[in-house]
């Protein structure tokens, strides 16, 4: 099958790059090892978390792109940072669709009961910014990966935990209990049992499983029957509100005619020249040969498998990119737990079109890009700007290569 | 490694475990679908990988719950570690079977293809006793087959008695299955303008399903290709979806060489059951070790697969009329698992007026003969609600599937009239045949 | 002293590892009450920091038979008093094709002379037992090795101990020791976590101290010629062998491969040691321990470690006259009366954690005498109760399908860690960690840390910051996984970084 763009990685950065290419008419395969990261952390897009407190996102991330030449933000830029970030919330209409406050980062609350910032937030999450009002944090008895209390008491609010009848002695997943949640049944018993517990509380936050298919729908019955307003709480993974935006993106590419392949890694590549000719797909045992125009490589980094380690050095395995080494493996990582790693750092140095370069920047194949996480020159996880990087990545990686 | 033994399987041929590489991260536990409804079974991270370190060669199996793993493969499909979970999980299931006993129930479940034959030819009985009140009691309180659950009709004649007597039928088939020409022994890439091609159909496709088979030879003849039919017995998934590795395995073994002689005389293979298809292209090497699998599924095609190929190269027949329905679509796990995308949305989206959709669901719950137990009904049902909740959001006039099992189970769910893709695409073709 | 809490006993003890342990236990059932004293929690020195191999004695009978002699006495009384902490998987030495068969030819008669039953297998018979070694190899001898728990075996013993009358000062550290004429007088010490002072009035001061033995008798004025070796080890993800793999050659690095529950641990190195509070593993010992190890077990070249860790062995110089009561090499027990003139104080060190209960016997003997009883030993005959949590895999995995799991990697249950609590005792977070496996498995507490926060804050149990503990939780666990990350674990890090500093901001 011949594609006019295969993007490789099925993570944030991924699905926006096929977005970007599918909107412009193109025919794309995406193809994924797996789900990629969404279900795990991204409940909410964050940009740019290390600024300024009360700084607009616009001027902190000027400032960051003067001060941070080959941060991927420099590459792409201002305004295509921006277009990319409007390409994303223009996929999320109403009833679930994500805000900013102000073109302010919020700080939402998280799991240990700590503020966090963040940037793009789904309607869901609103009512807990700032956590200036008291609010009453709700937990349930076997459901391992939330706890009322410990969201609540570093924030002087109160928790309270409640059982779910029918599930006795028994832990519960993520994804059962957002199931459960979406049955009215449910949602009216525990709704009159958190109006009982309210104590001039003026919001109740829940973990951040309202629901898979209608989780404004959940909210707003939610607030109906305990009559305050109600807010989720990102969890420990799986994320449920990660797993709506990747339902959403595959929902929007499917009907786009994106063909996914979910489930499957690449073998090899089919290189001439200093271009790629085709992806080898290894399932045991067929091997199918995929062949694009052009490919983006947003296989995320080590999580996702775009970088592998072995006690020696760090490789890109797809096409053996090169990849800066931060010395010995005793060098990669700093003494404490809570430092800077240096191996945080490393990645695929790319041009401005975000072409992996190699020595003297000399870029290595004409029709190959890199996205996401994948990328030299960012510690997404101390700048608080995962999700920033790969949108904004993903689609600058699918604009450039069509020139859109 | 703890790496599971049965003694009843031949240990060389269970594939190595690697659930070294969990990272335990939980992505599986946002997919799985059986786990989403019940507490009973903990989900792939711990019934799989998590399980598995604590499985030590030489002790019994006590982990119960890994009866209630439905074989649906999502998990594995969103592990970016590549841990093979549910083949853990499947070869866990086998060696609990095989030291707790397999109840009859299962037995008949996954033998059905033995009396299959006499079942149509006694059609009107059977029917009438698969519908009487009484014996699906016997059924339900003796064998522990759900009561609530419509056992499948036998059709008769078979697809395989329609295929030999149509008059179109070409007359060297005529004589039976022995005639097939015996090619050469080389391997052949992708045949490029093959006018025969063999068609694997399937259990439920003969005996219970016979239309998916007749429009699959009528799309077929219609894009200028003769079908032939290699001798074939079931494929052998039931069995292995219940743990019978030695079952499946004897099945895949009569199958392959008939198969194997197909593709040596030049033809490629197509079936329209994604799960058989499944079974043979990947479980038949993988997981069963069949000498001579890689052969055939080199040359083994989904139907929908082997359309689109054609269409990439101009061949394929285009000329639909126009079908004003709205349809909903639903991917089988099986097919997912595949890795070929949806190539029938591809093809059916070229007909005219088809206003189709895809069904955004996960699994519908029936897995294979996993609806069918009475133990599992319920928890196949629950699975069933979210796909017939999204199939009420898109309101569809027909639901299409490419596996019998989500076929049963999505009318079963709806009431709605739920067909092969490739029904539709013969009735679009129906004026230029 | 004013201000300070007095307590009054006829024997403290200093330390809570095995030996500690095991005299407490000793002398609860002679009847003979005491304290035992302990800085941190049980197990926190080399208790808690070895391969848990359960010695037959082949590991020194070609080259100490005395040593390997007390061995297989004790590993057969073990396993009688304790069989819920022992797992009985026998051991393999493996003779690789560039080992001498000499060697072990003189080892399967050095088994026979120190009674340890030894037999010779074939190559075939090895790989079929355990097929994960390496095919290479020329032969093995079985011998009745085994895995000990040993966090099981001292909260047992601990537990049994103080149901006789036993009393426990755990997160207290011995300050001062008052020596006045020929007998310790009392004892200053101090509660580590809220700084409460005691003074403790003893008849009898055994010092059972392990590593730190020295530094304890300098507060008396004493000294006693030590030198530490540090030991390293790393743990596998998965169990690679079910029985204990040792190299068929006179002991060396990286010889052993001890399977401990749902892993297999890799050791050792002997490092000499200057610094008894810090140290780490090095990134040489970690290559060191690889190459060696997967000599046996190719496997290890690619199987995931999820933990590398170091434990101290304290070594005795000879110091010429007056210790003169060194049993064998394994151990050393000094009569300070006779050594120093200090008629009340005792010091036991050294040994293996097997020998434990000889080294308490012969301590407790010691002891008797001094006091001029001869009330018998009778820890050899009654065995200990075992705790209630299962240890063995397949229990555990049974009883996984019957409640809330707490930690998915090592199947802990959520009742179990609620009862541990419930019961009181338990002062931080590393107490809890010692009584359950919470923590020991894949993701090293990546999940299960925030979980038990949670349970404590929901229980009310949580005192002070939660997050502070999570974070000296997560600098604790660091140390033991920085030195083995690659592959694998490499992705567990990016998982476990991106929950605790994405997620929740810590």
């Amino acid at each position: 099958m011949h594609y006019d763009l295969i993007v490789m990685g099925m993570g944030l950065s991924g699905l926006m790059a096929a977005r970007t290419a599918a909107e412009a008419g193109k025919k794309v395969l995406i193809i994924g090892k797996g789900m990629g990261c969404l279900t795990l952390f991204s409940n909410t897009i964050d940009v740019l978390g290390k600024i300024p407190e009360e700084a607009r996102l616009k001027d902190g991330l000027s400032q960051w792109i003067q001060d941070h030449p080959d941060h991927p933000y420099s590459k792409v830029g201002l305004i295509g940072i921006d277009e990319s970030l409007s390409s994303f919330t223009s996929l999320f209409q109403s009833p679930y669709s994500f805000q900013t406050i102000g073109d302010r980062n919020s700080f939402i609350p998280t799991g240990a009961g700590i503020m966090r910032p963040t940037y793009l937030i789904p309607d869901t999450m609103v009512a807990g910014v700032s956590g200036n009002k008291k609010a009453l944090i709700v937990g349930f008895k076997g459901f391992r990966d939330f706890y009322a209390g410990y969201v609540a008491n570093p924030l002087k609010w109160r928790g309270v935990t409640l059982s779910i009848p029918d599930v006795p002695n028994q832990e519960i997943s993520a994804t059962a209990l957002s199931r459960w949640i979406e049955k009215r049944s449910f949602r009216e018993r525990i709704g009159e049992e958190v109006k009982k517990r309210l104590n001039g509380e003026t919001s109740v936050g829940f973990p951040a499983l309202l629901g898979v298919n209608d989780p404004m729908g959940v909210k707003m019955d939610l607030e109906e029957k305990i009559g305050v307003e109600v807010f989720e709480i990102p969890t420990l993974p799986p994320s449920i509100p990660g797993m709506r935006i990747f339902n959403r993106f595959k929902e929007w590419l499917i009907r786009r005619g994106v063909n996914i392949l979910s489930g499957y890694s690449i073998s090899k590549v089919s290189l001439k020249g200093r271009r790629c000719e085709g992806i080898h797909v290894h399932h045991p045992p067929v091997s199918t040969l995929y062949s694009a125009d052009h490919f983006i490589l947003a296989t995320g980094r080590f999580m996702g498998g775009g970088l592998k380690a072995d006690r020696r050095r760090i490789f890109e395995p797809v096409f053996n990119l090169p990849v800066s080494q931060p010395g010995s493996q005793e060098k990669w990582f700093e003494k404490s737990f809570f430092d800077e790693h240096p191996v945080h750092r490393v990645g695929i140095l790319t041009d401005s079109s975000l072409r992996p370069i190699g020595e003297a920047g000399k870029v290595i194949f004409e029709n190959v890009r890199a996205a996401g996480t994948i990328l030299a020159g960012h510690y997404c996880l101390d700048e608080k700007s995962r999700e920033g990087i790969e949108i904004a990545t993903g689609y600058w990686a699918a604009k450039n290569t069509f020139q859109i | 490694m703890a790496t599971v033994n049965s003694k009843r399987m031949d240990k060389k041929t269970w594939p190595k475990s690697n659930a070294d590489v969990c990272i335990r991260c939980a992505t599986c536990m946002a997919v799985c679908p059986v786990s989403r409804v019940t507490p009973l079974f903990p989900g792939p991270k711990q019934a799989g990988p998590g399980a598995e370190r604590f499985r030590k060669s030489g002790d019994s199996s006590v982990d119960e719950w890994i009866d209630l793993c439905i074989g649906c493969h999502l998990c594995d499909m969103a592990c970016s570690s590549g841990v093979n979970i549910s083949e853990l999980n499947l070869m866990a299931k086998a060696k609990y079977l095989d030291e707790k006993g397999r109840p009859l129930r299962d037995w008949f479940l996954t033998h059905s293809f033995l009396f299959a034959g006499l079942a149509s030819f006694f059609s009107a009985i059977t029917n009438f006793l698969l519908k009487n009140q009484a014996v699906k009691w016997i059924a339900d309180s003796l064998l522990r087959i759900e009561r609530r659950r419509e056992l499948p009709a036998y059709q008769s004649p078979t697809f395989r008695q329609w295929f030999r007597k149509r008059p179109s039928s070409p007359p060297f088939e005529k004589g039976g299955d022995a005639c097939l020409p015996l090619g050469g022994q080389g391997f052949e890439p992708y045949s490029k303008d093959r006018k025969k091609v063999a068609y694997f159909y399937g259990c439920y496709t003969n005996t219970n399903e016979v239309d998916v088979g007749k429009a699959t030879v009528q799309v077929l003849e219609a894009n200028g290709l003769e079908v032939i039919l290699p001798p074939q017995e079931c494929c052998g998934l039931p069995m292995l979806g219940n743990g019978n590795f030695k079952g499946a395995r004897k099945m895949g073994l009569k199958n392959v060489p008939s198969l194997l002689k197909a593709v040596r005389s030049g033809l490629d293979i197509l079936f329209s059951s994604t799960s058989c298809g499944h079974m043979i292209r990947h479980d038949y090497s993988h997981l069963l070790a069949i000498p001579g699998t890689e052969e055939v599924a080199h040359h083994l095609f989904d139907l929908f697969e082997f359309l689109r190929n054609l269409r990439e190269r101009g061949n394929l027949n285009i000329h639909f009329k126009e079908l004003p329905l709205k349809i909903a679509y639903f991917p089988p796990c099986h097919l997912r698992s595949l890795g070929i995308g949806l190539p029938a949305l591809e093809i059916l989206r070229l007909i005219p007026g088809l206003e189709i959709e895809n069904i955004e669901a996960d699994c519908c719950g029936m897995g294979g003969t996993f609806g069918f137990k009475k133990e599992k009904y319920e928890i196949s049902q629950e699975i069933g609600k979210d796909l017939k909740e999204a199939i009420d959001r898109l309101n569809p006039e027909i639901v299409l599937t490419d596996c019998e099992g989500c076929r049963m189970q999505i009318r079963h769910l709806t009431g709605l009239k739920v067909l092969h893709p490739i029904q539709i695409l013969r009735d679009a073709l129906s004026d230029t045949k | 002293m004013k201000g300070s809490m007095r307590l009054q006993t006829e024997v403290l003890i200093i330390g809570g590892g095995a030996t500690g342990v095991g005299i407490a236990r000793d002398l609860s059932l002679r009847g003979i009450p005491s304290l035992l004293i302990e800085r941190e929690d049980f197990l926190s020195g080399a208790s808690g920091r070895n391969h848990g191999l359960f010695h037959s004695g082949g590991r020194y009978v070609v080259s100490d038979p005395e040593a390997a002699r007390e061995c297989i006495a004790e590993n057969r009384i073990l396993r009688k008093i304790v069989p819920h902490c022992i797992e009985e998987t026998d051991g393999l030495f493996v003779s690789l094709p560039e080992d001498s068969l000499d060697f072990r030819d003189r080892f399967i008669q050095a088994c026979e002379e120190a009674d340890i039953p030894a037999y010779l297998l074939s190559r075939d018979h090895v790989l079929s037992l355990e097929p994960e070694l390496n095919p290479d190899l020329l032969s093995a001898v079985n011998v009745p090795d085994g895995a000990i728990d040993p966090f099981e075996l001292v909260l047992a013993n601990a537990k049994d101990a103080e149901n006789r009358g036993a009393k426990f000062l755990l997160h207290s550290e011995v300050t001062s020791i008052l020596v006045e004429g020929d007998r310790v007088k009392n004892i200053l010490a101090k509660n580590t976590l809220h700084g409460e002072e005691y003074l403790i009035e003893a008849s009898y001061l055994i010092n059972a101290a392990g590593a730190w033995a020295d530094r304890l008798l300098k507060l008396a004025g004493l000294r006693m010629a030590m030198a530490l070796s540090k030991g390293s080890m790393l743990i596998t993800n998965q169990r690679l062998a079910n029985r204990v793999i040792n190299r068929c050659r006179p002991p060396s690095d990286g010889d052993i491969i001890v399977p401990n529950h749902t892993v297999s641990i890799l050791g050792t190195t002997s490092v000499r040691l200057e610094d008894l509070e810090h140290f780490e593993v090095t990134p040489q010992e970690v290559s060191l321990l690889i190459e060696e190890t997967s000599k046996m077990l190719p496997a290890i070249e690619e199987t995931r470690l999820i933990r590398a860790y170091a434990g101290i062995r304290p070594l005795f110089q000879s110091e010429g006259k007056g210790d003169d009561r060194a049993i064998s090499r394994g151990f050393v027990l000094i009569d300070h009366e006779k050594r120093d003139g200090i008629r009340n104080l005792i010091t036991i060190t050294g040994g293996k954690l097997v020998t434990y209960r000889l080294m308490a016997e012969k301590t407790s003997d010691l002891l008797c005498r001094k006091m001029g009883t001869d009330l018998p030993c009778s820890t050899h005959l009654k065995p200990i109760p075992a705790m209630d949590a299962p240890s063995n895999l397949k229990d555990r995995l049974k009883a996984s399908g019957e409640a809330e799991i707490l930690c998915d990697c090592e199947l802990v249950r959520t009742d179990e860690v609620e009862k541990i609590l419930k019961e009181g005792g338990v002062k931080d977070l590393q107490d809890i960690l010692h009584r359950t496996r919470l923590a020991k498995g894949t993701c090293q507490g990546g999940f299960c840390i925030y979980r038990l926060l949670g349970i404590l804050n929901e229980m009310g149990l949580a005192e002070g910051d939660s997050n502070k503990i999570l974070r000296g939780f997560l600098e604790e666990r660091w140390k033991g996984i920085r030195p083995v990350l690659w592959g694998s674990s490499i992705k567990e890090e990016e998982l476990i970084e991106s929950i605790y500093k994405g997620i929740f901001n810590l």
